[in-house]
């Protein structure tokens, strides 16, 4: 699937659809989301007080471990593990994964590029870290999406339904008490995605 | 009386002190001044048939003279709600295109102003807008909402009221506003698109015109005290506005002004305030707390209801 491969605004007026259409475009580029998303349809009623959407995500990246983003060399003699960092961005996420499992005083950082971690066994922790998980797109991913949702959406509509499930999304919002066929609508429009499209 | 005109300088801050000397030998008012690094921005009132000598002051600085329409009117600026929906695209961004002629902009966010069926204002937000000389409502992008929900925010304003939003509608169609300027909906980008810009001259030029109209009513039964001169005169007796630091401590408006100073503190001061003519300000204007933090407001009667005017 490509990205974008659908994009879809519903709407009765013509003019507020490319009014919208540019909203989510915004928020899209804003949330950096425009690469995750394959497929993507927003219907538009004001006068119901209603707003559906419904997504097709893409498969983004595998997860990221260690040696995706950094060298770990092991030094027997000095009783230490030396990561070289390549990819600055995961850092964060590394650090609390080290700190919780050799504490926080067994781990120095001599400058920005470099993590020296001194443990008795540096071999095999050094191919421990190797595959360690660092982060995990899809949980950013997912937490992206929901802001996205909200931002969207039209202010007032506070009344919010959303189903998230493998890579299907679905959100409906409105002022009124949800009614069950707006959700079975929009979950009419994820089988048309889902259909619809190149391969 | 003078006829005063206002203007926007723009220039070096080297010697702007000599246009500033002009100004008070010509009998004009310096509204506002603001100092940027080493440029300097002067919103003045100048009086008609002085005008191209202060154009020639302002030539021999390497400065820029331009009309600023909007000087002397403070307007406030309504969104919905404080919520990232609204600001800080569009809802400050027609602000900040206002002030560019003059005007004094302040943001006012409902609590509870956004949705359909659930929009409403409070006593107190009303009272607050009432404040002002003229409201700008920024709404969104659906006509459906701005012609069938959104004019009861509208209840119990009784300023001019310029609404703004994405769809081309008349002003007819918004029931209970004076204007409606169209292609400023709801975004998430900057306004700068040529269409977007353009949008905003046009809402400058249509909110210049709503002034110019209630200055025209003005004149029919004029002022008892001219506001500049009432801020000069504040400015003069009493020095603690000099230590106030926030932005326009004297705002004025059309038919008044607001001194940023804690009410209770100062009110009477100011009542006491005196003219040259031997009136104090008290009998020329209703002085009150306004709605905005703790400051006072100042509304000045007119002629008629004075008896004479100075």
């Amino acid at each position: 699937m490509d990205s974008l491969e659908i994009f879809a605004v519903e709407s009765i007026v013509a003019s507020e659809q490319e009014f919208y259409r540019k909203i989510i475009e915004d928020n899209m580029a804003s949330l950096r989301l425009a690469p995750a998303i394959g497929r993507i349809k927003v219907v538009l009623r004001p006068e119901d007080s209603l707003f559906q959407m419904a997504i097709i995500l893409r498969d983004v990246g595998t997860r990221v471990t260690t040696v995706d983003i950094a060298d770990v060399e092991a030094k027997p003699v000095a009783g230490e593990i030396i990561i070289s960092i390549k990819k600055e961005q995961y850092i964060p996420e590394l650090l609390g994964k080290l700190w919780e499992r050799y504490g926080k005083a067994n781990i120095s950082q001599p400058d920005r590029w470099t993590v020296a971690i001194s443990t008795d066994k540096p071999e095999e922790e050094a191919n421990f870290l190797k595959d360690l998980m660092v982060a995990d797109p899809r949980h950013r991913l997912h937490e992206n999406l929901v802001d996205f949702a909200i931002r969207v959406t039209p202010e007032g509509f506070r009344v919010r339904y959303h189903l998230y499930k493998g890579n299907r999304f679905i959100f409906v919002a409105s002022e009124e008490a949800l009614k069950r066929e707006w959700i079975e609508e929009t979950e009419s429009m994820l089988e048309e995605l889902i259909k619809g499209g190149k391969k | 009386m003078a006829v005063l005109r206002p203007y926007l300088y723009t220039g070096g801050v080297h010697k702007h002190g000599l246009l500033i000397e002009l100004l008070e030998d010509l009998g004009g008012y310096i509204i506002q001044k603001v100092v940027t690094g080493t440029e300097v921005n002067i919103i003045m009132l100048i009086p008609e048939k002085d005008i191209p000598i202060v154009k020639e002051q302002a030539d021999e600085l390497l400065g820029m003279m331009a009309e600023a329409p909007l000087t002397g009117v403070e307007i406030a600026v309504v969104s919905p709600t404080l919520a990232s929906h609204h600001l800080p695209h569009s809802a400050c961004d027609v602000a900040e295109y206002l002030r560019h002629p003059g005007a004094n902009t302040n943001m006012i966010g409902l609590a509870r102003g956004m949705g359909r069926r659930v929009s409403l204002s409070m006593d107190y937000e009303r009272k607050l807008i009432n404040e002002h000389d003229i409201v700008v409502f920024t709404f969104g992008s659906f006509s459906d909402c701005i012609i069938n929900k959104k004019p009861k925010l509208f209840e119990g304003i009784e300023i001019p009221i310029v609404v703004t939003g994405g769809p081309d509608l008349k002003t007819e169609e918004v029931a209970g506003s004076d204007l409606y300027v169209g292609n400023i909906g709801r975004t998430s980008h900057r306004l700068r698109k040529s269409e977007e810009v353009s949008a905003l001259d046009k809402l400058n030029e249509e909110v210049g015109k709503i002034a110019d109209n209630i200055r025209r009513q003005q004149a029919k039964d004029p002022l008892a005290v001219l506001p500049a001169r009432v801020m000069k005169e504040v400015e003069n007796q009493v020095p603690e506005i000099r230590t106030v630091l926030s932005p326009a401590p004297l705002t004025l408006q059309l038919n008044g002004l607001r001194v940023k100073l804690p009410y209770d503190e100062f009110h009477e001061r100011l009542e006491k305030l005196e003219f040259d003519e031997g009136v104090t300000l008290s009998e020329l204007a209703n002085i009150s707390r306004s709605k905005m933090k703790n400051y006072i407001l100042i509304k000045i009667k007119s002629k008629s209801d004075v008896g004479f005017a100075i």
